[in-house]
């Protein structure tokens, strides 16, 4: 089988009637997506569409599709469209096919084409429109949010694609083309409905350790350098031709290309040298979008500052500033946020709060619920309550060799867990609603007397029969809770009263010293032998039983001198299992991308950033 | 009787490394045989420690305490706050709960109280020490809470103590948090700032050089250092930066331990700050 559009630049009469036998032969051959056959496939890119290998609308003249060249045969005009993927689009394929007429011997007349394209045009962007997603920092939500915009455009019927010139990443996946890109483009390509590829990433930095990274170009293994080659070489002199062919091609093959910075676009330090922000907006004439984390505080600074050390041309460019991960069901920053309009020219279109539990693979390791400290065999689940306090407690289990402590927040993360520790909460009651909910107690429970399971403070309350909130002290209507029930012991909160108080003393079952401070409200009495002797009269403080390996303590800082965190340690055997949430992967990742568009679309205002009607930009 | 010196640490974000930067500092003055003492107006933590009177403070004073070779005081911390949920706080004031808080509810008399017994307990805390290294609360720049700023600009210029700027740039954006921060201060407050730091750096650092020229003359204050990342333990101060302990195992009491991180960190800072200027803004008073 030969490519049907060899030759397609000849115009002489002959080829053109070729050309209509094999229009008739294309229609009669219907929709055929991708065609795998073809020895050129895929000619321009994998997701093209081959149902039009020739384009019936040939030579259609739009500067936006094609160009004029000087044929090498006649010297004279000839139309090129070479670069075109109009009708290569899936959509556009199918809307054409649709329209078109029967087709007489002499094929489509001039006005037919003309009409039929005009139609086509109310449908589809000839060049799509691109918006760019620019952060403040790393880690400001960039990824998430150029995800949730595209699977909220895709909703719509669009045809989207995201783009990230040049990414840093050492979690990278394989397509089914055997590229490699950054996993995070995979899960933007998923959100957009669009088949994972090389072109969407078409720089991938892999930090080999030193100064050294692996460049992968377009899916491809390129070549090793170091951090000065990349930038005095490889991004002066490669990197824009690469570049601009993979976003050309994407503009040209969809409505709606959102394209991800890297970093903050503000290192001024490297002024002229950056690819992967400014320079990629003003290639794509993108709509630019600034993303502002406000969990760690100086959103203000960011959002101004940002935008006041680029040139005006670049600033020009900014449709918005968008303060992202703020807190579910909390306020507004208010009025205040008007500064960064006033100072910046910039308005502010959205404040989007943070999306809880999403089941989406992470760019970095920054996701602090399955966070671990130490490294070592024997494994001390931390449990990560919402209002978890006074977790420093923790810090000093990490001196010891061999031990780790890891903090989780669901029961399969228990799995394979050596011990249990319920820390410290400022808000007993809720917390202890929270474990039942979460299904924690159930699991807890059930390890009880197979694994150690230390409460302190508020963790030593929970693990008790009953918390009474006569007075609603804790949880703001008086209330009585059922406790884990593993210790046969009852806390009353009965007065806005709070101990605090530094004590020593020694372990109960004798020698060793302990050290530790409490600081509490409630009271807790209970028939289990105590944990701690205390200083000066040999006070009973905390519980331990023995037969369900169940203990209890008030005491913060237990684990400072060596004694006790050495008689829990003894307890918990060694272990090498690594504990994960488990689960239907696909399903999960489908559900959290549609949630995230969901919340998102709901705080932007997603038609006015599709600027109305303009639909060719 | 001999003035107090002083010098601010704020932050750009939260986790700049105010916290470490103070107790860093203090260590410092302290091993130099000088009177240093810690001063955080107001702490938001859930971590808290209890002082041998039976007060509550955060933690992060407490070790800034131990840095300086003395014994945690209320004092050191006149205000906790811990968040309860649902936008409840309880008020910890001079160490014994004082009251709760709901959204909303921290009105301006209630600013204006906390704010008389911030001053009361600096002055007692400055009393006849050589210095109060001050720690400031978030970024100075958050519009929304400026009227009830109680431990940043409020008290640099309450008490006229000089203020050095910390950014992180592990996130990146940096000079845009600096520049930001720089931006949104009035006149008054760009007087008291006379440096700044930035934290946490990987790499060599000459990288960062125009960058960091531009940005001395749009801010006209000198850059104090450029500080490199180094993993050390220290008590955890808040949910967003569990601290990861990469140091020497096998001490027994984990303050000591603490303190020996620290000493660790000031090794790995040595030359990285410029700190013969820091100690000329505290003397310069």
């Amino acid at each position: 089988m030969t490519h049907p559009t060899e030759g397609a630049q000849d115009d002489s009469e002959g080829n053109y009637a070729r050309h209509v036998a094999m229009l008739r032969a294309q229609m009669e051959r219907g929709i055929v997506g991708g065609n795998r056959e073809c020895p050129y496939f895929p000619c321009h890119h994998p997701d093209q569409d081959c149902t039009f290998c020739f384009c019936p609308l040939y030579p259609c003249g739009d500067p936006l599709l094609g160009e004029y060249v000087v044929s090498q045969r006649t010297g004279g005009q000839v139309w090129s469209c070479q670069q075109c993927l109009w009708v290569h689009r899936g959509d556009v394929a199918a809307s054409l096919y649709a329209l078109m007429p029967e087709l007489g011997p002499e094929g489509l007349d001039q006005g037919t084409r003309e009409r039929l394209k005009g139609e086509l045009e109310g449908k589809h962007r000839r060049r799509a429109k691109a918006i760019m997603v620019l952060g403040a920092t790393s880690g400001a939500g960039k990824s998430l949010m150029v995800a949730a915009l595209c699977r909220a455009l895709r909703n719509r019927g669009l045809t989207v694609a995201p783009f990230k010139s040049q990414n840093m990443s050492l979690n990278s996946v394989v397509t089914e083309q055997g590229e490699e890109i950054a996993r995070i483009q995979e899960l933007q390509a998923r959100a957009a409905g669009t088949r994972p590829r090389g072109e969407l990433n078409p720089i991938l930095l892999k930090p080999k350790g030193g100064v050294t990274s692996q460049i992968i170009v377009e899916g491809r293994p390129y070549k090793d350098c170091t951090v000065q080659e990349y930038y005095s070489d490889f991004v002066r002199n490669e990197a824009p031709a690469i570049i601009s062919r993979n976003l050309e091609r994407l503009l040209r093959s969809n409505d709606v290309v959102v394209i991800e910075g890297a970093g903050s676009p503000a290192e001024i330090n490297l002024r002229g040298r950056d690819v992967a922000n400014m320079y990629v907006a003003k290639l794509a004439h993108a709509d630019c979008l600034l993303v502002v984390n406000v969990e760690r505080g100086g959103a203000f600074a960011y959002a101004v500052g940002t935008l006041a050390l680029l040139d005006e041309e670049e600033k020009r460019l900014f449709k918005g500033v968008i303060i992202n991960n703020m807190c579910p069901g909390g306020g507004s920053l208010g009025p205040a946020l008007e500064i960064i309009h006033t100072l910046t020219g910039v308005p502010m279109i959205g404040e989007v709060p943070h999306v809880p539990d999403l089941y989406l693979p992470m760019e970095d390791s920054m996701d602090l619920d399955h966070r671990e400290e130490g490294e070592g065999g024997t494994v001390i689940a931390v449990v990560r309550l919402p209002m978890i306090s006074n977790f420093t407690d923790l810090d000093a289990l990490a001196l010891e060799e061999g031990v780790r402590v890891a903090y989780v927040r669901s029961p399969a993360e228990l799995e394979g867990a050596d011990a249990i520790v319920l820390p410290g909460t400022k808000n007993t009651v809720q917390d202890l609603l929270w474990l039942h909910r979460s299904g924690m107690a159930a699991a807890i429970k059930e390890r009880a007397g197979k694994v150690p399971i230390l409460g302190i403070c508020g963790g030593y309350q929970m693990l008790g029969r009953t918390i009474s909130d006569v007075r609603g002290l804790e949880g703001g209507a008086p209330s009585e809770v059922e406790g884990l029930g593993l210790l046969d012991a009852a806390t009353v909160f009965d007065a806005y009263a709070k101990r605090t108080v530094q004590v020593t003393g020694s372990l109960a079952e004798g020698g060793g010293e302990v050290r530790g401070y409490e600081i509490h409200m409630g009271r807790t009495e209970g028939r289990s032998p105590p944990l701690f002797l205390l200083a000066p009269d040999g006070r009973g403080e905390g519980a331990w039983d023995r037969e369900r390996k169940v203990m209890g303590t008030y005491l913060h800082g237990a684990f400072d001198l060596p004694a006790f965190r050495r008689l829990f340690l003894s307890q918990a055997g060694r272990k090498d299992v690594v504990p994960g949430p488990s689960g239907d992967h696909d399903a999960q990742v489908e559900a959290s991308l549609d949630r995230l568009a969901f919340e998102v679309e709901g705080h932007l205002d997603l038609d006015a950033l599709l600027g109305g009607d303009a639909r060719d930009g | 009787m001999p003035v107090t010196g002083k010098v601010m640490f704020q932050g750009v974000t939260s986790g700049a490394g105010k916290t470490t930067l103070t107790a860093a500092l203090c260590r410092h003055l302290a091993l130099q045989g000088r009177e240093v003492v810690p001063f955080k107006a107001q702490n938001v933590s859930l971590n808290s420690f209890v002082t041998a009177d039976g007060r509550e403070i955060a933690i992060a004073q407490a070790y800034q305490a131990w840095a300086c070779g003395l014994e945690p005081e209320a004092d050191m911390n006149p205000v906790l706050v811990k968040p309860k949920g649902n936008g409840q706080c309880q008020i910890m004031l001079e160490g014994r709960p004082w009251r709760d808080l709901g959204p909303g509810e921290g009105g301006p008399e209630i600013i204006e109280g906390l704010r008389a017994h911030i001053l009361e307990a600096f002055h007692r805390t400055a009393l006849g020490r050589d210095a109060v290294v001050l720690e400031g609360m978030g970024s100075p720049v958050e519009m929304n809470l400026k009227e009830r700023d109680v431990a940043n600009m409020w008290l640099a210029k309450a008490v006229r103590s000089p203020v050095v700027l910390v950014a992180d740039i592990e996130q990146g954006g940096a000079f845009a948090g600096l520049y930001g921060t720089y931006l949104l201060f009035d006149e008054e407050e760009r007087d008291l700032l006379k440096g700044f730091i930035i934290n946490r750096f990987r790499g060599d650092a000459s990288i960062l050089r125009t960058g960091i020229e531009e940005l001395e003359s749009r801010m006209e204050i000198p850059c104090l250092g450029v500080l490199p990342l180094v993993r050390f333990a220290s008590p955890a101060e808040d949910s967003l930066s569990l601290s990861g302990g990469t140091g020497e195992k096998g001490e027994d009491d984990v303050r000591r331990f603490w303190m020996k991180e620290l000493d660790r960190l000031l090794e790995g800072w040595e030359g990285a700050w410029n700190l013969d200027h820091i100690l000329d803004l505290i003397d310069k008073v």
